[in-house]
C-alpha cells in the first residue's frame, strides 16, 4: 500500500515537472506568435475556470455572470492604465480586488436563497455589466474600446514570449493556490455545504457565509484572468463579455470535468479551439465524423457489456450522427455556432456528467472520481482522549425552555412546552411518533424559529440566532435521517466538525503559513482520535456513504463531538442498530456524559432510555405529559395511555 | 405632468407583459420547482411565428389561437428534452443548463430562419393615440393590459374549476402525494411547461406590434420577467402584477429622464434590493424547510 502511494506520488511529480517544462519551452520551440497567443488565451481562460469550478463544481451553484466578472477585471486594468497610467503590478491586484468586490455585491443578496436565484441574478449582472461598459463612456470610452500595451517592467516593455511566461507563471500560482484552498478546511466547507446544507449549518459551518466566500474567491480569479486578457489582446471592447462567453465558460467546466484541475485545463483548450474549428468547415466535418463514430462505438461497447439500454443510447447516437450529416449539408458554420454550443451542452449535461476527465478516469480506473483526497495515513501521535471535557461546576440548568409553541399553519407541533435540562445529565425525550420530539431538536438548533416562547442556553437566550451560531456556542446534534457528507471520507466528515478550530484565512492557506499547517496537523490528529473513540479509525479513508448504516450513525456522533459541545442532542441514535452495536452506543453515551457533556437523547428503544437516562420527559401531541426518573415514567399512567391507548370502558 | 402620465401608461403596458411572462415562471415552478431559462425565447418564437402567419394573410385575431397552439407544443418539447431527464436525476444544474442550451438553440435557429434584423409587426388596431386624463395612450397598449389580465384569469379559472386544473394544483402542493393519488405528475409538469410557453407566446404577439420583432427580443424580456417574479414572489399571483407594473414604470421613466441605455438597470437593482431585504418577494410566503 505504502509503495503504491509513493509510486503514484513519483509519477505525479514527474508528470508535473514534464508539463511545466513543456509549458515553458513551448514558445521557443514553436516560434509562431499566433500559436503562442492561442496557448496564452487557453491559460488565461484556465485561470478563470479554476475559480468558476469552485462555485460550480464544489458548492454546486450555477453562475452565469463570470463573463461579466471577467469584463470587470479587464476593464479595471484597462481604465487604470488609460486614465492613470498605472503599471501592471498595480493594476493586477486592483483588478482582483475590484472584481472580488463585485462578486460580493452579487453573492450577498443572491445566496440568501437557494435554488436558481444565483443563476438568474448573475445572468442579469452579466447583461448590466455590458450595458454599463457601453454607456459609461466617460470611464470606459464605450463601444470604442481601450487600447492597452503589454506591461512594462523597469522601462522595458515585454514582448509576446515574455508575457507568455508571465501568464504561465501566474497560471501555475493560481493552480497551486486553488489546489491548496480546496484541500484545506475551506474546501471541505464548500463540499460539505453542497452534500448537506443543514448538517453544515449544524456543524457551525454557515452555508450562506461559505457560499459567498466561494463566490468571492471565484470572482477574484475571474478578475485576474480578465486583467491578463486585456494585456494579452492589447485591446478591449464591451462586446467580448457577452452571454455567449458565459455559456462557453460553463461548457468548458462541465465538458472538461468538474472538481478537477485537469478538467479546467482541458475545458479551456476546447473552448479556445472550438470557435477556430467552427470557422473551418472542412476540419469540422472531420471532427464531427470522428465524434459520431466514437459515440457509436462507445454505445455498441456499452451495449455489449450490458451497462446500458438501446433506448438510453438512442439520443446521443442520433444526435452526433445528425450533427455529422448536418455538417455536410451546410457551407458555413459561423451562423450555427450557438446551436452547436447548445447541442454540446445538452449532450454533456446528460451523457457526460463527469466531463471528459471524469469519463476517462472511470474508464481506466473503474474507480470513483476524486481529486483532492486527504492522506489517510495515521498520524504518529494520537491523543488518548480527544474529547474536550466540560468542567463547569455550576449546578444550574444548561437548557431552559419556557412555553415553546411551534406552529405549522394549522398544526401545533409543539404546544406550550417547558423543559429544563440539568447540566451533566443524560436527559431522555420520548413520545409516540409525531409527538414533536424532532421538532424540539430543530427548534433548539435554530432550524425552526419557534412561534412563541423562549429558550435559554447556558444563561443566554437563543432567539434570533442562526443554526451555525448556535452550533458554535456549543450545541451539537445528530440527525434522525443520517445527514453525513456522503462524498467525503469519514475523516473529512469529522474534520468539518473541527472547522471551528481553524483560524487561518484564505491567505494563510494559499501561502501554507505556519499557523495553517499547525492547525491542520492538530485537527487531523484530533479527528483520528475522535474516530478511534467511536471505533471507526479503521475506516477513516472510506467515503461516508459507503459505510454500513450503524457506522454512519456512530460517525455522526463523532462529527458532533468534534464541535466540542456542552450539550449533545442525539436524535434516535439506536435506530437500525443491532444489539451489540446498541451496547457499544450506550457505552459511548456514558463516556460522553463522564466528560461533563450534557446529553439529550431522543430514542424509541426503551431499554436504552431506561438504562442510561437520569431524567426522562414524555411528549404527546406536542405537549409534555410527564417528566421524572425512568422508573417513575415507566409507572406513569398517562404515559402508558399515550403509548398503548386508553383502557376501553 | 402629461409626460409623466404617459410614461406611466406605457410603463403599465410593459409591466403587464412582464407579469404574463413571470406568470409562466410561476406555473412551472409550482409544479416542478424548475424554471425555463428560455422563457424569453418562447416569447420571441411566438412573436415571429405570429408575424409569419400575419404575413401569410392570416387575420391577427385568428392568428392568436394558432400561436397559442404553437406555444403549447414548444413548451412540451422543452420539458421533454430538457427538464424531464434532469428531474429524474434530481439535478438542478442539469435543468438550468439544458433550458439555457435550448434557449440559445431556439434563438440561433430563429436568427437563421427569420434573419438578424428586427422586423416590424403590423398593428391590428388603429395607431392614432386616444386621450385619457390628458395623456396619450395607444389602443394597442390597452389591448396588452386587457389581454394579459384575461390570460392570467383564464389560467387561474382553469386551475380552480376544472378537474385537470385540480390535478395541477395538487401537484404543486405535494408532488409525491399527488402521484400516490394516481395523478400522472409527469404529464402535469409537461402540461405546466406547455401552458407556460403558451402564455409567453401570447405575450409575444401582444407586445410585438408595440416594439420590433426579432430573434434577440426575448432574452432581456425573459430576464426582467424573472426579476418581476422574484420581486412579487414566486408564489403570488397579485405580486407579479404589482411587481410588473413597478418595474415597467421604473423603466419607462428611467429611459426618459436618464437615458434609454440605462433602462434595463432598475430591474436588476430592484431585484438585488428585494433579495437582500425580503428574499421571498414582496407578496410571497417564506417556505419552511423540513429536516
Amino acid at each position: 500500500m505504502r509503495s503504491a502511494v509513493n509510486k503514484n506520488t513519483i509519477r505525479n511529480a514527474v508528470a508535473i515537472v514534464a508539463g511545466l517544462i513543456a509549458l515553458a519551452v513551448f514558445p521557443l520551440l514553436s516560434g509562431n506568435p499566433y500559436y503562442i497567443h492561442l496557448v496564452e488565451t487557453i491559460m488565461i481562460y484556465a485561470i478563470l475556470l479554476f475559480g468558476l469550478d469552485i462555485v460550480v463544481g464544489y458548492t454546486g451553484q450555477v453562475s452565469l455572470g463570470h463573463a461579466g466578472l471577467f469584463g470587470v477585471g479587464a476593464y479595471t486594468a484597462g481604465v487604470l492604465f488609460m486614465k492613470l497610467g498605472m503599471p501592471f503590478y498595480v493594476t493586477a491586484p486592483l483588478a482582483i480586488a475590484v472584481t472580488a468586490g463585485f462578486g460580493a455585491i452579487l453573492a450577498l443578496p443572491a445566496l440568501r436563497v437557494s435554488g436558481p436565484y444565483l443563476a438568474m441574478v448573475t445572468l442579469a449582472f452579466g447583461t448590466i455589466i455590458q450595458i454599463l461598459i457601453n454607456e459609461m463612456d466617460f470611464l470606459t470610452s464605450g463601444p470604442l474600446g481601450i487600447k492597452i500595451p503589454k506591461p512594462a517592467f523597469g522601462g522595458a516593455r515585454m514582448n509576446e514570449t515574455e508575457y507568455y511566461w508571465l501568464v504561465a507563471a501566474l497560471l501555475v500560482v493560481s493552480l497551486v493556490v486553488v489546489h491548496r484552498v480546496l484541500k484545506s478546511h475551506l474546501g471541505r466547507a464548500f463540499e460539505a455545504l453542497r452534500d448537506s446544507p443543514i448538517a453544515s449549518d449544524c456543524m457551525g459551518v454557515s452555508v450562506y457565509r461559505y457560499k459567498v466566500y466561494a463566490f468571492v474567491i471565484s470572482a477574484g480569479f475571474a478578475g485576474l484572468a480578465g486583467c491578463l486578457y486585456s494585456y494579452s489582446e492589447q485591446y478591449i471592447s464591451p462586446n467580448t463579455y457577452n452571454f455567449e462567453l458565459t455559456i462557453l465558460f460553463l461548457l468548458a467546466i462541465i465538458m472538461g470535468g468538474r472538481k478537477t484541475r485537469s478538467g479546467a485545463l482541458l475545458g479551456s483548450t476546447i473552448i479556445v479551439l472550438l470557435p477556430k474549428l467552427l470557422d473551418d468547415i472542412a476540419s469540422f466535418r472531420v471532427v464531427a465524423t470522428i465524434l459520431a463514430v466514437a459515440v457509436v462505438l462507445g454505445a455498441l461497447f456499452a451495449l455489449a457489456r450490458h451497462t446500458t439500454t438501446p433506448r438510453r443510447v438512442a439520443i446521443p447516437v442520433l444526435g452526433t450522427a445528425g450533427l455529422a450529416a448536418f455538417s455536410y449539408r451546410i457551407d458555413a458554420l459561423t451562423d450555427w455556432r450557438l446551436t452547436i454550443f447548445g447541442l454540446m451542452i445538452l449532450l454533456v449535461v446528460y451523457y457526460l456528467q463527469d466531463g471528459v476527465v471524469g469519463f476517462v478516469r472511470k474508464f481506466f480506473m473503474h474507480g470513483r472520481v476524486r481529486t483532492v483526497t486527504v492522506s489517510t495515513e495515521q498520524p504518529a501521535e494520537i491523543v488518548a482522549d480527544a474529547i474536550v471535557a466540560v468542567r463547569d461546576g455550576s449546578r444550574e440548568d444548561i437548557l431552559n425552555v419556557r412555553g415553546i409553541v411551534m406552529q405549522f399553519s394549522g398544526l401545533k407541533a409543539l404546544n406550550d412546552v417547558d423543559l429544563a435540562v440539568r447540566r451533566g445529565t443524560i436527559h431522555g425525550l420520548i413520545g409516540p411518533n409525531g409527538s414533536g420530539k424532532s421538532t424540539m431538536m430543530n427548534v433548539l438548533t435554530g432550524i425552526y424559529t419557534p412561534t412563541a416562547g423562549s429558550i435559554e442556553y447556558a444563561g443566554q437566550p437563543l432567539a434570533g440566532r442562526t443554526s451555525a451560531d448556535i452550533a458554535l456556542s456549543g450545541i451539537a446534534r445528530t440527525f434522525q435521517n443520517v445527514q453525513l457528507f456522503g462524498e467525503m471520507t469519514a475523516l473529512e466528515n469529522v474534520l468539518v466538525g473541527l472547522h471551528h478550530t481553524f483560524h487561518s484565512n484564505f491567505a494563510d492557506v494559499g501561502l501554507l503559513s505556519r499557523r495553517y499547517r499547525a492547525e491542520e496537523h492538530a485537527a487531523r490528529v484530533r479527528a483520528f482520535s475522535m474516530l478511534r473513540f467511536v471505533g471507526l479509525d479503521g475506516v477513516a479513508g472510506e467515503e461516508a456513504r459507503s459505510l454500513p448504516y450503524g457506522k454512519q450513525r456512530l460517525l455522526e456522533i463523532a462529527r458532533a463531538l468534534a464541535l466540542d459541545p456542552q450539550l449533545l442532542l442525539l436524535d434516535e441514535p439506536a435506530a437500525g442498530l443491532t444489539a451489540p452495536d446498541i451496547k457499544e452506543l450506550v457505552t459511548i453515551i456514558r463516556k460522553v456524559r463522564d466528560h461533563g457533556i450534557t446529553v439529550m437523547l431522543i430514542e424509541h428503544h426503551m431499554d436504552v432510555v431506561m438504562n442510561v437516562c437520569d431524567t426522562v420527559s414524555v411528549l404527546d401531541f406536542g405537549q409534555k405529559i410527564a417528566e421524572g426518573r425512568p422508573a417513575e415514567i415507566q409507572a406513569d399512567e398517562k404515559v402508558i395511555e399515550a403509548y398503548l391507548g386508553g383502557i376501553a370502558a | 405632468m402629461a409626460i409623466l402620465l404617459q410614461l406611466i401608461y406605457s410603463g403599465i403596458a410593459l409591466g403587464m407583459i412582464y407579469a404574463v411572462i413571470a406568470f409562466g415562471y410561476q406555473l412551472t415552478f409550482a409544479t416542478s420547482g424548475t424554471l425555463n431559462f428560455g422563457q424569453g425565447d418562447a416569447l420571441m418564437l411566438g412573436a415571429l411565428v405570429g408575424l409569419t402567419l400575419v404575413t401569410l394573410g392570416v387575420n391577427y385575431w385568428l392568428m392568436i389561437p394558432l400561436v397559442c397552439l404553437f406555444g403549447l407544443a414548444q413548451g412540451a418539447f422543452v420539458e421533454r428534452i430538457g427538464v424531464r431527464p434532469a428531474i429524474k436525476i434530481k439535478s438542478e444544474f442539469g435543468w438550468i443548463m439544458s433550458t439555457i442550451a435550448l434557449g440559445i438553440i431556439f434563438k440561433n435557429v430563429a436568427e437563421n430562419v427569420w434573419g438578424r434584423d428586427d422586423l416590424r409587426f403590423p398593428s391590428p388596431l388603429p395607431e392614432s393615440p386616444l386621450h385619457l386624463f390628458g395623456a396619450n395612450v395607444l389602443p394597442m397598449e390597452l389591448l396588452v393590459v386587457g389581454g394579459a389580465l384575461l390570460m392570467m384569469l383564464a389560467v387561474e379559472f382553469f386551475n380552480r374549476k376544472s378537474i385537470f386544473g385540480k390535478a395541477v394544483v395538487a401537484t404543486s402542493n405535494d408532488r409525491d402525494a399527488a402521484a400516490l393519488m394516481g395523478i400522472n405528475t409527469g404529464l402535469v409538469i409537461t402540461f405546466s411547461y406547455a401552458l407556460s410557453s403558451l402564455t409567453a407566446a401570447f405575450a409575444g404577439v401582444l407586445i410585438a406590434p408595440l416594439t420590433l420583432t426579432g430573434a434577440t427580443m426575448g432574452a432581456v424580456l425573459g430576464l426582467k420577467a424573472f426579476a418581476v417574479a422574484i420581486i412579487g414572489g414566486l408564489s403570488s399571483g397579485m405580486g407579479i402584477i404589482v411587481g410588473g407594473v413597478i418595474l415597467g414604470i421604473a423603466e419607462t421613466t428611467t429611459g426618459f429622464y436618464l437615458s434609454t441605455g440605462y433602462k434595463d438597470v432598475p430591474g436588476l437593482v430592484l431585484l438585488l434590493i428585494v433579495l437582500a431585504m425580503k428574499p421571498a418577494g414582496l407578496f410571497g410566503k417564506t417556505a419552511i424547510k423540513k429536516v
